[in-house]
């Protein structure tokens, strides 16, 4: 059953467990390789911010539909990405990942019907304790049986 | 190299993504998702005979461009981008941007872009990017 507006209004602010990662050599190869991008060996492919947080955020994607009040099945989709970079991130370097739900949305559509997008916010911190990079997701779910 | 507002930057195409790649790609997202592998999966779902690429390998594409650009990832400060529509296996993606504005930062050189991903006449990826163009001669707004 679809979560009521409240319950998704109380998802904003939760935060997300988060953990650490680190861009492993063989990672960065098999990475560039995916995306034809030419290996640099130091400078790590700035799709490793996005990486770092997806992999490193300490809950499976199946466990943030569930917050969400949805599972795969529902056919959720990214809506938008922004990754903001403080600096170069590198190959071998490890971070730690934090973050929180920041926005949730209901919206409905003459075409699509009612859906809600939940973004949500995750950050890359190095082993100095500085801010790397930062990254926005947002997820839109769809809401058949509103 | 001159960079001014409305500057075309190179684009940067793939002939044909890759099905094989998206499976390397599902376990370096560690992403169980069995659009992007599994095509009795991507039947069952009534979504065609092909695998879906993933999102973030459309997001590399145009980081790629940029990349070329400008000589490196290292130059890449920023990118926000709405997803629009799915890439599959085999498609020809073509990634495209415009220098939007150009500023000055803490003694750098910032160019704003507009940027999108195609397929065929298709946008399936849009938005903006930052860039440091400092090092680029020539860069006048």
């Amino acid at each position: 059953m679809t979560m009521t507006e409240s319950e998704l209004a109380a998802i904003v602010g939760r935060p997300i467990p988060g953990g650490t990662y680190t861009i492993e050599p063989y990672v960065d190869w098999l990475l560039n390789d995916v995306v034809g991008s030419p290996r640099d060996g130091k400078v790590a492919h700035p799709l490793f911010a996005y990486i770092s947080v997806a992999v490193g955020k300490g809950v499976s994607w199946d466990e943030v539909f569930a917050i969400c009040g949805a599972t795969a099945a529902d056919g959720p989709m990214f809506g938008e990405h922004e990754t903001v970079l403080e600096r170069p991130l590198e190959v071998g370097e490890s971070f730690s990942v934090s973050g929180e739900f920041v926005s949730a949305e209901r919206k409905r559509g003459k075409r699509t019907g009612v859906f809600d997008i939940v973004g949500f916010r995750l950050a890359l911190t190095d082993a100095a304790g500085e801010l790397a990079a930062s990254t926005y997701n947002s997820i839109v779910f769809p809401r058949r049986d509103a | 190299m001159t960079i001014r507002v409305g500057t075309v930057i190179p684009s940067w195409e793939l002939p044909a993504v890759s099905a094989e790649k998206m499976k390397t790609m599902a376990l370096v997202l560690v992403d169980p998702n069995p659009i992007h592998f599994d095509l009795d999966a991507v039947r069952a779902l009534g979504m065609g005979e092909k695998p879906v690429n993933q999102g973030p390998n459309n997001v590399a594409y145009v980081m790629n461009m940029l990349a070329a650009w400008t000589g490196g990832h290292e130059h890449l400060r920023g990118i926000r981008v709405r997803f629009q529509g799915n890439v599959l296996g085999g498609d020809h993606v073509v990634a495209r941007g415009t220098v939007s504005a150009l500023r000055e930062e803490k003694g750098r050189t910032l160019a704003d872009c507009a940027v999108e991903l195609m397929v065929g006449e298709r946008v399936v990826l849009a938005g903006t990017a930052t860039t440091d163009v400092t090092h680029l001669t020539g860069t006048q707004d």
